[in-house]
């Protein structure tokens, strides 16, 4: 087991080199040249020989005319020292900069993660169980509707029903400007601010989640031991949850962590449409303001995730099924 | 006795279960022929005869004819082909002026009723006045009517008109207020007062002998019958010199989108602004002047001789300056937004100028006619006939809507359509073919390609997809145009999704591999690559077209979202993602809702319908899913 996560954990460090590289050389694809823009400012002052004199010393104390792959060395040996650089909009180490971010979409989507798992395993096992019901043709019906609907749109009449129609929540932001109370009385608006955004998040995810959870139920459900168990004359409960569930349960996590991984990612849209200060938004604006740093760092943070979302599958399939021997 | 009949019902099952093993294709016939019909014997003998020709049904029959019995999937493919067939016939019949932008026609509701004047008006037109999205009336028992937009903003609504106006004469429709003048001559104002254009001065309502009223945009001009003008709202975005020396002298008045014009009781056009702009540059030696009209940007005067003389900022494009040839001598004039209509002097009515809505285009039926009066502004045109009818030509309206930049939404989403699904249909195919080929050498070639290949698909794989296209967007796209972009798009969602098909291409090619005529093939010296192309691919086909389906739609709407985010596709094209980018606030989403419930509706019934179909194919694919 040891050899094997070792393994996938090289395996992994491999990815994050290759992805590191392939960004970097398309950031250094993007025109621009930061010796100049540190230079120019001084254009006026200076004779041309000085002025030429300054810049050449800037390239080279920035190591512009060092080799793509020195430079990438000196990036890599940076980033890996905690130092992202500097980002151009903000004046202010990247580091820095992402913390805030970072902190609200943490708690953004484990908020959403533990919702959508708190419904949709209970829902997609019901469904299971009762195949070809009228309830779970429904939520069949539903779940179709629910991934193929981009979350852009659902979004859209959310927000028209509710924070625009019924004004029941804020259209955007995450706190009332000037807020003042108790922390938490804080804490509330900032949970009836996020409101909405973490209903669409939690909608969004609940189709696939349900089906997959459904479909992994009824494959364990078809099961000869299942049948056995039953005739062994064993409670339906205990059937299902401790015969059935058991072993639906490997694809289920299978599933859901890649899922998770794809959460992260998924919350952009919903950030940047209820203009919430996370790591998607952020993502965006630094992307449109080209603070290429900034989405360098959160590329990379992406990547991280996703990652070890896949190790964590592997690792997890060999402690729930003892029958993948995962060392080969 | 219910043993036996429980023998006979087994052995009858066992019997139906042998036949079902026996000839499915039977089975299959019964399928396709009304399912529980019994056959006759010979109908069952015909069968038999012809088993050799059934034996011929290819897998692919045998797919749709299971693909055809599911309703749901088949509407949804119905459905699908009607997206498919308007996206690429709409263009052609509605296509589009990327260019295109007018701001008097900036977010107007759906609707076609800009012309649809109320009936009663009918045989007894006083005046009618025609702004950007409505127009006015007033009829000769002194009614007044308005139809059309009339909603400027939450609060300003043009039907609500002030009381007691008594019998109104003349009309001025301007760009969001009205002036209306009643048969005793005192002046009513209302709508968009924001430039104090409705804020009657003090010295006009004390006014008795005026004889017209101009609107314009952000601006009113009174005219009296001894040639005196008085002018009030914005002074700053027209050109308006309030002390110009020809005060006394003027017969008509009229204004462009930023300038103000005159015509003189001697028959001379003068320029009402201190500026030297295009408009104060006078063609010399016009003669006797008898009509003066203005458009947006040029103005146009009409002499004795019945000779057009068009000046301003003339748009070739629009063509303002395009006098058509007539019969007889035009004697009136009139402008709209871009183009103007003018009438003989046998009563004859000739159009020039932009056609966008067809509001340079005279219909037969007023050709035909004997028009009385004719009344034109904007993108419209009113004709009165001698026997009181009135005849229309122009802008009906939007069906769907206007944009925020006055684009008709239904001619953006008909393009928009064909972008999108071109789009999503260029990066499956890409992705389908780096799948394929890459699937196919994995799965065939094995060891250490394989091994690397599997690698690298993996690496892909794990990639967070959105995030990433995100960024070669923005980092490669950086310099490109729109244009550019758009092969850009594609070639990034191709590049970034085709590991899910190659992972099922290799694990199908896996199983085929060791079949027995693959072998066989080998066996009889039958080139490698033969064997992939002719014997192997042919068996994954229904897996790919089942995946590429469904890939098709996650294509769409990842353009859908990148463009909607500002990464995809850009203005000025079209595409169902970006014509919801910049929606998201409240609003658009409340008073411009059609600016994003359309396109969510198209966008959505394609995505789902392609989904149905690709689950639908799925099932008739592998019917074991069907049964579970």
């Amino acid at each position: 087991m040891a050899k094997y996560i070792a393994k996938r954990i090289l395996y992994m460090i491999f990815v994050a080199f290759i992805m590191t590289f392939v960004l970097f050389f398309l950031f250094n694809l993007v025109p621009g040249d930061p010796a100049r823009a540190e230079v120019e400012a001084m254009k006026e002052l200076l004779t041309p020989e000085e002025y030429l004199y300054r810049y050449q010393q800037a390239r080279e104390r920035l190591g512009l005319d060092d080799p793509l792959i020195k430079r990438y060395g000196k990036w890599l040996k940076n980033t890996l020292e905690g130092d992202l650089g500097q980002s151009y909009a903000y004046k202010q180490p990247v580091t820095e900069v992402i913390k805030a971010p970072l902190r609200n979409t943490i708690f953004l989507n484990v908020f959403v993660v533990a919702a959508v798992l708190l419904i949709t395993i209970p829902l997609g096992i019901k469904c299971a169980i009762k195949q070809n019901s009228a309830f779970d043709k429904t939520i069949q019906v539903l779940t179709v509707i629910g991934y193929s609907l981009p979350v852009f749109i659902i979004a859209l009449i959310f927000i028209f029903i509710f924070a625009v129609k019924l004004r029941w929540f804020p259209v955007s932001g995450m706190r009332t400007p000037n807020f003042k109370g108790t922390a938490f009385q804080a804490f509330l608006d900032t949970m009836h601010h996020l409101a909405l955004p973490l209903i669409i998040l939690i909608i969004g995810s609940l189709a696939g989640v349900t089906r997959h959870v459904r479909a992994a139920m009824i494959d364990a459900l078809s099961m000869d031991y299942i049948k056995t168990a039953r005739a062994k004359g064993l409670e339906e409960k205990v059937v299902i949850y401790s015969h059935a569930w058991r072993n639906a349960l490997l694809p289920v996590i299978t599933l859901i962590i890649g899922w998770i991984a794809s959460v992260f990612s998924g919350s952009i849209i919903t950030e940047s449409m209820f203009n919430l200060h996370g790591m998607g938004k952020f993502y965006i604006d630094a992307l449109h303001k080209q603070d290429w740093n900034v989405a360098l760092a959160i590329q990379m943070f992406y990547i991280v995730i996703t990652l070890v979302s896949y190790l964590i599958t592997d690792i997890t399939y060999g402690f729930v099924d003892p029958r993948v021997k995962v060392d080969q | 006795m219910t043993v036996k009949a429980d023998n006979n019902k087994n052995d009858n099952n066992k019997t139906q279960k042998d036949k079902k093993k026996k000839s499915f294709l039977h089975l299959l016939f019964i399928n396709l022929f009304g399912g529980k019909k019994k056959m006759t014997v010979m109908e069952e003998e015909m069968l038999q005869n012809e088993g050799v020709e059934e034996e011929i049904e290819s897998p692919g029959q045998i797919i749709w004819s299971s693909f055809k019995s599911d309703k749901v999937a088949m509407t949804a493919l119905i459905i699908f082909i009607i997206i498919v067939i308007v996206s690429v016939i709409g263009p052609l019949v509605n296509p589009i002026d990327l260019s295109f932008s007018e701001v008097s026609q900036q977010h107007i509701p759906p609707g076609r009723n800009l012309m649809k004047y109320p009936s009663a008006l009918e045989g007894k037109v006083q005046d009618i006045s025609t702004g950007p999205k409505y127009s006015v009336a007033a009829s000769t028992d002194g009614k007044l009517y308005i139809w059309g937009k009339t909603k400027i903003t939450d609060t300003i609504d043009l039907r609500r008109v002030p009381k007691d106006m008594g019998n109104i004469v003349k009309l001025a429709a301007g760009y969001d207020h009205i002036l209306a003048l009643n048969d005793e001559g005192q002046l009513f104002a209302w709508g968009n007062g924001r430039q104090r254009q409705t804020d009657i001065p003090d010295e006009v309502i004390g006014l008795t002998n005026i004889s017209d009223i101009v609107a314009g945009y952000q601006n009113s001009i009174v005219l009296t019958e001894d040639g005196h003008m008085y002018y009030f709202g914005n002074y700053m975005n027209n050109d308006i010199d309030l002390f110009h020396p020809y005060q006394g002298q003027l017969q008509k008045v009229v204004v462009t989108s930023d300038a103000v014009l005159g015509l003189t009781f001697d028959g001379e056009v003068v320029y009402l602004g201190s500026q030297n702009t295009a408009y104060s540059r006078i063609p010399e030696d016009m003669g006797n002047i008898v009509d003066l009209a203005a458009t947006a940007a040029t103005v146009a005067a009409v002499n004795e001789e019945g000779q057009v003389f068009v000046w301003g900022n003339i748009s070739a494009k629009k063509g303002e300056g395009n006098i058509p040839e007539t019969d007889s001598k035009i004697v009136s004039l009139q402008g709209g937004r871009y183009h103007y209509t003018a009438m003989t002097e046998d009563g004859q009515i000739v159009s020039w100028g932009d056609n966008t809505y067809k509001q340079s285009t005279v219909p037969d039926s007023v050709a035909s006619a004997d028009i009385e009066s004719y009344y034109t502004g904007f993108y419209q045109n009113y004709a009165v006939t001698s026997q009181g009818d009135i005849l229309t030509w122009g802008l009906k309206g939007y069906l769907l809507g206007s944009d925020e930049l006055g684009r008709d939404i239904f001619n953006r989403l008909l393009n928009g359509a064909r972008l999108s699904l071109f789009i999503g249909a260029i990066s499956v195919v890409i992705s389908t073919i780096i799948g394929i080929i890459v699937g196919g050498i994995s799965g065939y070639f094995g060891g250490r390609v394989d091994i690397v290949l599997q690698r690298i698909a993996e690496m892909v794989a794990s990639l967070p997809f959105l995030p990433l296209a995100m960024i070669l967007s923005a980092l490669i796209g950086h310099s490109m145009s729109p244009r550019q972009r758009i092969f850009l798009i594609m070639f990034i969602l191709g590049i970034l999704s085709w590991t899910g098909l190659q992972r099922l291409v290799r694990a199908q090619i896996l199983s085929i591999r060791e079949q027995e005529y693959v072998l066989a093939a080998r066996a009889l010296g039958v080139k490698e690559w033969k064997i992939i192309f002719r014997h192997i691919l042919p068996n994954v086909f229904s897996a790919i077209i089942v995946s590429t389906t469904l890939s098709f739609a996650s294509s769409i709407l990842t353009e859908a979202s990148l463009s909607y985010l500002g990464f995809g596709v850009q203005a000025p094209y079209p595409t169902w993602g970006n014509m919801l980018y910049g929606a998201n606030n409240s609003v658009v989403i409340q008073n411009y809702w059609w600016r994003w419930v359309f396109a969510s509706i198209i966008l959505s019934v394609s995505v789902v319908s392609i989904n149905t179909i690709g689950d639908g194919l799925r099932d008739a694919v592998d019917p074991k899913t069907q049964e579970r």
